[in-house]
């Protein structure tokens, strides 16, 4: 199927249960969420062992930051799912500035991050000041990383509802899946580092 | 049939001597790594200059058979890399993407795989050498070994582009995202020059293990598919076509002499 086609499929397509996007992505959930389950597992077990040296490390972050960045990923979640039912009801336009929405939460989460890293290192927490610390600039830079290629695949979004010929719903909603992915790490990452004491 | 008239007879034979060699280079591999020189899984960074020596002296004469013996044959890890070139040249792609991969990997292989092997072969010749240089020379090798990986990262992000963007149908498409997997895997790996102990130092739980388990997966899965792709290959341009059901046990020239 073209991806013409695909996007003027049968409206009553959406009636049926399937699941969004390709089968192929939902691969990619899953090892990568295995992986980042093993990377949690680790972070638990150090954190059981050293559990004091982690309470006081832990008490540098500061809980109304990491609660707004939350905010601003699960709203890009709304913003992302938004998009793709815009998308499936065939007003494009509205699907990208949904996107578009995404891209500017994602930003400003990516901003608050980096502020919260130089307020933290000028406090003298870095990267090998603690083990806790460690840990969280790991953590929450392979989850920077995986958003910045949650920025890549924005683009792909934008740049397929920009024109009709390239529109595909199935690419939309593989798209969104994998910012669904980031966003749920990111809420798996805030409850171990910022909310387990 | 024999294996001889099967060589003759089929087309894709060089394709099948070089998956056989990817296959035997990444055997050998694992067992000099982890069974002769046992540089596998990685000594601890915070050793003294003193126990450096010991760790040389434990594994002198596993070091120069198995080292040597990758002297001899190391040069078969050209084969994994030309048939992976080979896979992206067989797809829609530009073959900037075959070069790309080509180039990076023979690059990423001196450092990555050479420099441990003549560093540590240097430290079990002479024994007897200050000890400040033995911790030199281990610190080299396991650092040159983990810690240039960011070459090998960038190779898997082109194959991943190559998988996705192709329209013949060379690999699945999941296995375009299990690159990205592994890219970001190899990622955890850049810390090792930072720490000396630790989840993240160049033996981590994290920095090692977990990118071994993902590795070995996928080495596995891309030996599997490329086995696969030479079945199905038509030695065509366009699309390549399915395997018949059944025809995946006699489409290698082993198999075929087996059956007769």
């Amino acid at each position: 199927m073209t991806a013409v086609e695909d996007v003027h499929a049968d409206p009553r397509v959406d009636e049926v249960e399937h699941v969004p996007g390709e089968g192929d992505m939902w691969f990619f959930v899953l090892f990568e969420s295995l992986v980042f389950t093993s990377y949690f597992c680790v972070y638990l077990y150090y954190r059981a062992q050293h559990e004091q040296a982690f309470l006081k490390a832990q008490a540098a972050l500061t809980l109304p930051l990491g609660i707004a960045e939350t905010i601003l990923l699960l709203t890009s979640s709304w913003a992302i799912a938004r998009c793709v039912q815009q998308t499936r009801a065939g007003r494009y336009l509205s699907a990208q500035r949904f996107a578009m929405v995404t891209a500017g939460l994602g930003i400003a989460f990516l901003g608050c991050k980096l502020a919260e890293w130089v307020r933290l290192i000028g406090d003298g927490h870095t990267f090998t000041s603690s083990e806790f610390m460690q840990h969280f600039f790991f953590l929450t830079g392979m989850h920077a990383i995986h958003l910045l290629i949650g920025f890549v695949v924005l683009g792909v979004i934008v740049y397929q509802l920009a024109d009709p010929q390239r529109r595909s719903r199935q690419t939309i909603e593989t798209c969104s899946t994998y910012w669904h992915t980031v966003d749920l790490f990111w809420v798996l990452i805030f409850a171990l580092l910022y909310i387990v004491r | 049939m024999s294996l001889v008239a099967s060589l003759r007879t089929d087309a894709k034979r060089e394709l099948w001597f070089v998956w056989y060699s990817t296959v035997a280079f990444y055997s050998l591999y694992t067992v000099v790594f982890f069974v002769l020189t046992r540089t596998q899984p990685p000594g601890h960074p915070w050793l003294t200059p003193e126990q450096a020596v010991g760790w040389f002296a434990d594994r002198h004469s596993g070091l120069l058979v198995g080292f040597a013996l990758i002297f001899v044959l190391g040069g078969f890890s050209a084969t994994s890399i030309a048939l992976i070139t080979y896979s992206i040249r067989r797809m829609s792609v530009s073959r900037a993407y075959a070069y790309s991969y080509l180039i990076l990997y023979a690059i990423a292989a001196i450092p990555g795989f050479v420099f441990i092997c003549v560093a540590m072969t240097v430290g079990a010749m002479r024994p007897d050498r200050d000890p400040v240089l033995m911790h030199w020379l281990y610190d080299f090798g396991f650092l040159s070994f983990s810690g240039t990986m960011g070459v090998f990262l960038v190779g898997s992000l082109i194959w991943m582009a190559a998988i996705l963007l192709d329209k013949n149908g060379v690999f699945p498409r999941w296995f375009g995202y299990l690159n990205l997997c592994n890219a970001l895997t190899e990622v955890v790996i850049a810390p090792s020059w930072i720490f000396q102990r630790g989840v993240l130092a160049w033996n981590g739980v994290i920095a090692w293990w977990i990118d071994v388990a993902v590795f070995g997966m996928y080495t596995v899965v891309f030996i599997y598919l490329l086995r696969n792709l030479i079945q199905r290959d038509d030695l065509g341009t366009g699309p390549v076509p399915a395997l018949p059901p059944g025809a995946a046990r006699r489409a290698h020239p082993l198999a075929k002499v087996i059956a007769g």
